[in-house]
Parts: structure tokens; sequence; C-alpha cells
């Protein structure tokens, strides 16, 4: 075979950056000599212009079978010079780039021995390049649409940018409304912006809007199956009925009056009720209700009540027959935002969460002060009382080993919005915080911060560890929080209600989709990302991306613009009319060597290997692998090679250079 | 009468139990015997290293060769076998890849003199007398060959054709192979592993399997495993995941893990380095992230020390073999009792 080499000497003669160091004379007699190399040619810029053409021209003068190029690092320009090869009619993956700078001319100070260590590194290039194989990179067609899971601000926000890009969008959700957890709750920190109002913008595009991408909306709808890769992904979706048309349903609410059973409305801390036909939430849209099954007689009882459908005025839009239904979907990229939940807080028993009404979590008091809440936007005890006191406790599970390890980064941001509202709903309410570490980054949070512990009727208490306080009930029903200061007995401060700032955690629905999806969880429950800094929305999985609190615990403005990062990951990696190139430096199974051990199956990061159910052989989904290594070194077989970088390839490396 | 192709079997640092795999050919022998003229094997015939010597080169038709390369005489077998063999066989895990006895390599040849022959705690041997290659009696001069200072597999000291695995290979496989001589079947290309599979011991064993996710590492003492479930999955070190099949999975089948003598599958060089690096991916991390680093260090150290030999455990069969073949540089040609 003849292997013609190229010395670049990132400079003009001996002043080069590697000329300066190493003498491409004193090198020449040494690489000539190398049993396969035909030839050694000298060039100033390899990388400019100039230098790619005169590579070139040469090149296709000469013909080598294989190429190494001594120069700098293949960070830098290995791509270049797979160029120049493919243009003069070489595969690309017949080069060799040698790091002859910043592995040699850059960290060796003698000259005589950073020659000596170029010779060994173009020898070691020389023996890898022969062992080398012509790979070819595969084309495959896309589909340029996307699916988004989750209708919060993250999932709405990356639907309305896709959309807004011409793609077609299937957003599916799990409940029978838009807007996830903020149009549940009413203003927001930092500046106690109303939400629904935030929100009100881009569900009004996504439901009604001219979007240039049509926006398939699956409400009460959950994702089952999920299978192919970036480009070309089939999704099952699931879809229980609704049995309200919300095509034809004009939400005037009548069959709501007419609906003659009630039932405990859980959102509302089970203080109001609901009816059987209702709203999930007045305001939430679209403005279509929902008939529950687990409250409507003809499903509980088998009734015959037709009230719902004798009043209403629209023709089709009670459905009593609906049933649950799976659609198939082709997508080419998947954003799942499926939001966050806070955590058990009856797990902290210290707490008291549970076992009194008046113990109450930041979400129930969301609830408990909105105007559409059981006492229209009034704060009041269970029993109807005013409170005097209010205790927040903050960190309620969180930063605590036994409970939540995490700050879940947002918590005393609404409790300083909580104190804010009970003193602008309930003036002169005494507010005791219990607070540990107060976190209020950002440029806008400090109003809301000075304004929770500045105030006349605000006093802020420290406490240092997890167990430092407790909420007591006592049998008469009385209020106190306890406060161990470290020294003497504890104070106890009598309240009338406690709230708890409880950590946001990521629930069961990562874990839940994560079998469905193949995108794996972290520690914490959370999806794992394709890298925690520089690729937060990026899951390991191509084409799959996560944004929100699904990744993280994070506010409403982080979840949105994770939205639109996820968006634009879609949108870059899937051009319509484009087609997807395959690196084909991947791995690859002998299928006659594999035993079906599945050593190699966990350790993908990109789960890429699958093992067939009959043959229990693994086979890698090249689409999907990055060329990582990590399997072919694991696998104790033998059986997966690494395209481009075989055993005998590297074998043959390491043996040039140990061979002098 | 035509004659019939020679066949010869010899030992060299083994422990014959090639040989007893060879009599479990039992009846089979017979259509050995009656296609083949056997020549040579110490451990069943009179024949004479003279007579092989007497014997013109190539003319002993395939030489199934056991045992590693441990002595002076072994190397000079080797070559002698080698000369005269049309078809030289490294027959057994000895012969393939230095066996047990290349677990030797992890000392030097002196130093296995010194501890056997003077440090041992039962010895009486107060002159210190070790074994001499020439020792002088009034009869004349004994001679006994001299130790090599490492052990080494049969292709490092002669060209070898074919190789057989196994400690020691199992009877049908040798029948497979001696019946397809006989029958004149084309050998594939010289060098190729006859008499195994090209996969793993996994790809025979009954066992079932599932994403290998460890905790930690038992020895066969600590555990009564599941007879149902992957040995390793249970903690068990099995090395069948990195041991070429074609023994039918035995030991696994009857709660033993694969202690790895069919030696390398196709393709790898170096089987205990193999398992190593796949066990690493296997060690279930999960309940370690966010521990402080010296706890997690401690954690997998806990796990790691459930091995009490990496070399035992992992190059039983192939250290002289695998890339690190000795622990000391070779010294060649210069033998442990010169060193004294």
């Amino acid at each position: 075979m003849r292997v013609g080499v190229y010395f670049c000497r990132c400079g003009p003669g001996l002043d080069g950056q590697v000329s300066g160091k190493i003498d491409p004379g004193a090198v020449r007699g040494a690489v000539e000599s190398l049993p396969d190399v035909a030839y050694f040619e000298v060039v100033d810029f390899a990388c400019a212009d100039g230098g790619q053409a005169r590579i070139l021209e040469h090149l296709a003068a000469h013909r080598p079978d294989r190429v190494v190029i001594a120069a700098c690092s293949p960070r830098q320009h290995e791509d270049t010079f797979r160029r120049v090869c493919a243009q003069a009619g070489i595969n690309p993956y017949l080069m060799q780039l040698v790091n002859i700078r910043e592995h040699v001319a850059w960290v060796i100070e003698d000259p005589e021995r950073a020659v000596d260590k170029a010779i060994d590194q173009i020898r070691a290039g020389t023996a890898r390049v022969l062992h080398q194989e012509p790979l070819e990179a595969a084309e495959l067609d896309i589909c340029p649409d996307a699916l988004v899971i989750g209708a919060g601000p993250a999932g709405l926000k990356a639907a309305m940018t896709l959309a807004a890009a011409g793609r077609g969008v299937t957003l599916v959700e799990r409940g029978p409304i838009l807007g996830g957890l903020p149009v549940r709750f009413e203003e927001i920190f930092p500046t106690m912006e109303c939400a629904p109002c935030l929100l009100e913008p881009v569900l009004g595009e996504i439901l009604h809007g001219e979007l240039p991408g049509p926006i398939d909306i699956r409400l009460t709808s959950t994702v089952t199956a999920i299978k192919g890769f970036l480009g070309n992904f089939d999704v099952t979706i699931a879809t229980s009925p609704r049995h309200i048309s919300v095509d034809a349903c004009v939400g005037c609410g009548m069959c709501i009056e007419e609906c003659p059973t009630s039932v405990p409305n859980a959102l509302n801390l089970n203080r109001t009720t609901r009816k059987a036909v209702d709203f999930e939430l007045f305001g939430g849209l679209p403005n279509v209700p929902v008939l529950d099954e687990a409250a409507c007689t003809r499903f509980t009882e088998g009734s015959d009540c037709t009230a719902c459908l004798d009043c209403c005025p629209v023709p089709g839009a009670v459905l009593f027959d609906e049933v649950a239904t799976a659609t198939e979907k082709k997508v080419g990229a998947i954003v799942v935002a499926i939001g966050a939940t806070i955590y058990d807080l009856s797990q902290v028993t210290r707490l008291g969460y549970g076992r009194h009404p008046d113990i109450v979590s930041s979400w129930d008091v969301e609830r408990l002060l909105a105007a559409n809440g059981p006492t229209g936007g009034e704060l009041l005890t269970a029993d109807g009382r005013k409170p005097r006191t209010i205790a927040i406790v903050h960190c309620a599970g969180s930063l605590d080993a036994d409970h939540v390890p995490y700050c879940s980064a947002i918590c005393c941001q609404t409790a300083f919005k909580d104190a804010h509202l009970v003193e602008s709903k309930a003036p002169g309410t005494q507010i005791v915080s219990f607070t540990r570490t107060v976190v209020a980054p950002g440029k806008e949070a400090v109003d809301l911060y000075r304004h929770a512990f500045d105030g006349p009727h605000a006093v802020e208490r420290r406490y240092h560890h997890p167990g430092d306080v407790e909420v007591r009930v006592d049998a008469a029903g009385g209020l106190a929080v306890s406060h161990a200061t470290g020294a003497g007995e504890p104070e106890v401060t009598e309240v009338d209600m406690v709230l708890l700032l409880a950590p946001m955690v990521a629930g069961p629905g990562p874990r839940e989709l994560a079998g469905v999806l193949d995108v794996p969880t972290d520690a914490t429950g959370f999806f794992a990302e394709h890298n925690a800094r520089s690729d937060a929305t990026r899951s390991p999985v191509r084409g799959i991306f996560i944004a929100g609190t699904c990744q993280s615990p994070m506010d409403i403005q982080g979840a949105m613009t994770q939205g639109t990062a996820a968006a634009g990951h879609a949108l870059s990696e899937l051009v319509a009319g484009r087609t997807l190139r395959v690196d084909p430096a991947t791995a690859t199974v002998a299928p006659d060597r594999c035993s079906g051990c599945r050593t190699c199956v966990p350790v993908c990061p990109y789960q890429a290997i699958d093992v067939d159910g009959w043959t229990l052989k693994a086979s890698v989904n090249s689409v999907l692998c990055a060329g990582c290594g990590t399997c072919v070194a694991a696998c104790p077989s033998g059986a997966i090679a690494g395209h481009h970088f075989t055993d005998d390839a590297m074998h043959a490396e390491i043996e040039a250079v140990l061979h002098a | 009468m035509a004659t019939k192709p020679k066949l010869s079997v010899y030992w060299a640092a083994s422990c014959g139990g090639c040989e007893i795999a060879v009599a479990n050919l039992h009846e089979r022998l017979l259509d050995v015997e009656a296609a083949f003229d056997f020549v040579f094997c110490p451990c069943l015939l009179d024949t004479k290293k003279q007579d092989v010597e007497a014997m013109a080169d190539g003319s002993i038709a395939v030489t199934l060769f056991n045992g590693a390369i441990r002595t002076e005489e072994n190397l000079e077998m080797a070559r002698l076998l080698r000369r005269k063999s049309q078809v030289l066989i490294a027959f057994g895990a000895c012969a393939a890849q230095g066996g047990i006895p290349g677990l030797s390599n992890v000392s030097t040849a002196a130093d296995h003199l010194r501890t056997i022959y003077l440090q041992g705690p039962t010895l009486d041997n107060p002159e210190g007398t070790i074994p001499r290659r020439q020792t002088v009696v009034d009869e004349g001069v004994l001679a006994l060959p001299g130790l090599l200072d490492q052990v080494s597999p049969l292709a490092d000291v002669v060209e070898v054709d074919y190789t057989i695995p196994g400690c020691p290979p199992e009877s049908h496989q040798i029948w497979a192979v001696v019946d397809a001589v006989i029958r004149g079947v084309a050998l594939p290309p010289p060098g190729s592993v006859l008499g195994a599979g090209a996969s793993t011991v996994c790809d025979e064993c009954p066992r079932t399997r599932g994403d290998k996710r460890i905790d930690q590492l038992r020895r066969t003492w600590e555990i009564d495993p599941d007879p149902d479930r992957c040995l390793l999955e249970q903690g068990v070190v099995c090395v069948g995941l990195a041991t070429r099949g074609g023994c039918g999975a035995l030991c696994p089948q009857v709660q033993a893990p694969c202690i790895g003598c069919y030696g390398p599958p196709e393709g790898v060089t170096d089987q205990g380095g193999k398992m190593v690096s796949a066990l690493g991916s296997m060690i279930d991390i999960e309940p370690l992230k966010g521990l402080p680093e010296a706890e997690i260090v401690a954690r997998i150290d806990a796990i790691f020390d459930a091995i009490p030999d990496y070399a035992g455990c992992f190059y039983k069969f192939g250290l002289p073999g695998s890339s690190l073949k000795a622990a000391v540089a070779a010294r060649v040609g210069v033998s442990a009792q010169d060193d004294q």
C-alpha cells in the first residue's frame, strides 16, 4: 500500500508553529524509510485555501492508497482534510490526521526530542492508516414534524415556536385543558404578574392563531409507545374520552347547571364541589367541560340520566358513547415537557401536613387565594376564620438528606409572593417566616424579597437544620411552630395557619415516560440531560429534547426559555427537504460472535443498542449511535467493533509508537 | 498396503488431562487407530524421542501438542515436533494460552526456585540444595532441563497451524476435528481455532439474562445462586461472557461459574482485560451518584475487594497468551538455574 504523508509547517519556512520546533528536514528521512510511505511532502499552511489546493492537486497527481497529514488537532481540521480527500476522490476515512502541533511542537521544549516524537507519531499514524477502511455516510429521509408532550409553559412555547416555523406539531396533554400549572395559579413571582394572562397570547395563538404549521392538539391523552429514531419516530397516542366534543361545544355551561351529581373538588382542597360534568377550571382553555366517568352516574351506577344531553343547545356536543382511542403518528423529533410536582409533605412528619386542615402546602395556598378558589379569593382558615398569624416554613423537606437532598430553587420566591398576597388580601396578618437559606437570584427577585421581611407585620426566623422546626397540633386543634435555636428551650409560636414551601420533585412522570422514550432519568428522578451545562434541553437520545421542570426545578421564565430552546434544537436538526447524514464511525455487532450477554445495553448513553427477543443478538442502531466506543470496550466477547476505531488499527498505532 | 498418516500426541508443561480427554474418545479410539498410525505419545506409547528424531521431517501428519513451554526440554520438543509434523495443533489451554502453569508468570523462575526449594515452611534443606542443570555424581553427570524464565504458549516458540482450546478440550470436540481430518474435510485457514465456537460460553448457557447491574460481587461459597438466572447478575464472577464457547457451558449448568478455560473468543486478544473492562461497565453506579468522591472510591473498592486474586480470576488459563504475558520482562534464553 502507498501512504502519502503531508507535513504542515503551520507557517512559512522554519518559522511556522510546527516547523519552528520540528524541522521537517530532520523528520523526512525517518518517515520516507517507513515501509509503506510513498512520499513525504511539506506544506506551509495546509488548512489555508492555498494549502488545501496544493494538497488536492498533489493527491490527484499521486493517488496514494492512504493519506497521513501531520498537522494540528483533529478537533480543528479533521473535517477540513477529510473534505480535501473527498474532493481528490479518496475516501475521507482513509486519511489520518497526526497532531504534531498541540501534541508535539507546543509541548516539547527540546527540538531534538520534538523531532523524535514527531517521527513516533507519524510512524503510528502511518501504521494505523493502513488498517483504516473506506466508510460511507448514509443519508436518510426525515419527517420534519414534531411531537410535544405536555402543554404547560415549556410545551406550549415549544409547540408555538415549531408551528411558527411551519412545522406540523402534535401537542399531547394528559389533562383536559392547556396551560399547565400557571393557569391554576393567579399571580406569579417576581413581579406579581397574572399567570393566566401571561399565557393568554400563547394559548390564543395555539388555539385560534394562524400559525404556518398545523397544531394537532390531543387533550386527555398520553404517549404510550415510541419506536424509531431522529427523523423517523412512530408514536402511539392514547386518548381517554372527554365525552364532550371540543369541536362542537360552545362552552355555555348549561350542562353544568343541569347535572344532578356533585362530587368534592380536589383542585380546591375538597372544600368546594364540582359537577360530574364541569369545567376542569373556570377560565381554562379550551372552554369545554369534561364529563368525569368517575363521577357521572351513567358510568358509576349505569343510570340512564341524560340531563346534560337534554339541555345542551348544540347537537353532537355531548358524546356518552365516546371511547378510548389509540392513534399513530409519524414525527421527526420529540419535545418532552411533562412538568414536575411537589414533594409529598406528609412524608415530613414533623411538619404535620395532613394532620390539620390549616397546615397547607404552597400549591394549596395558590387555590386558597385564587378568585375561582373555595373562598372566592379571601384568605380564611378551614373553619372560616381570618387568620391572625401565619407561619411560612421554607425548605419543607428540601436540602434534607432524608427527603429531598437538593434546593429546588423556586420555593423562596414563591414564599415571598405568598407573603405579599397574604398581606394584600388580609392586611394586618402577622407573618412569621422560618427561613434556612434564602435563594433569590436574578435581577428581579429583590423587590419581593425585601417586601417579605421588611413589612410591619413580618418576622424572619432563621433555622439551621431540617429538624429545628416542628409544627405542633394540640388536642384542641391549636397550631404552633416550635423552633430550636440552639440555645435553651425551643421557641414556640402559636399560629392560625402554617404554609409549607414544598420542594419541586420529578414525580412519577419522567420515570414512567422514560420506559416509553428510552430516555434515562437521573438519581433525582428528573430526566438526564445530554450535558447538564451546555446542552440541558437535549436528552442523551438523539431527536428527543427535554424542556421545563421535567429536566430540573425551574421557574416559568426558565421553562418557557427551555421550550423555545428545545424547539430550536428540533428545527436545526430536522430541516424539511434535507436528509439526515449519519456519521459512519459507529459501532457494529458481529452477530456470530454476540452471545446476547446484554453487557452493552445499559452502558450505551444513547439507547442505541437493542437485543433481539428471538435471536438474543444485540444490534446497534447506527442513527442513534454517536460512536463513543463505550460498548466496544465493554463487550467481553469481542463482538462489537467501532468503525474507524478498530482494535487492529489501534493496536497497530500503539505498537508503532512503542517499537521504534 | 497404503501407509496410514502418522499421528502424535505430546505433553509439555501439562497435567495429563489432555491425554485423558483423548482417552475419553472411548471406542472411537479404534476409529482413530484405524485411520492413523499413532506413532508417538509418551503417556500411552513406548516410542522415544530418538524414534521421532529418526523420522523424516514432515513425516507426521498431525501432532496434538498439549502443555505450555516451561522448560528447555519443552522448547526442544516443540521445535522437534514442529519439524516432523505437517500440521501442528496447540491442543488444550496450556499450549494455546499458557494455561494454569502460565500463572507462574506472576513471578520469575528464580523466585519460584527460591520459594519452592529454599523458603517453604515445610522444608528441611539446610544445605540449600536446588535443582541444577548438571550434577556430577560418581556414576557420571546428571542433567536436568533448565527452567525458562517465563512460560509461553506454543505459538510463541514455533509456528502453530491450529488451536484446539479447553482445559481439557471436550472429547466430542476432539472427535469432531479428528473426524473432519479422517473424512478429508478441508480445514479452515491456518491460525484458526478448531473444535470450539466463535461466540462465548453465554451463547450455550441456558440461564436467563437481563441487563447487568451488579451491586456486590460474591465468591461461590457466599451464595446459593438462583439456578435459572445469569450467575454474573447474581454477583458471582462468571467469565463465560469473555470465554470462547464450545464446551456446552458445562460449569454454569452445575451452579459453578465459568473460569475461562476455552480462552478468549474470536477477535479478542486479552480475555482477562476484556472481562475486567466488562465488569467495570456492570457495577451499579446509580446509588453512588451524588456521594462524596472519597465515599464513591471506598464503595467501589469494597465491591472489587471481593476478588481476592485478579490473575487467578481473570487470567486463570491465559496469562502468557494475553497482552500482559508476564510480570517481568522476558530474559530470553536465560534459564533460572544460571541465575543462581
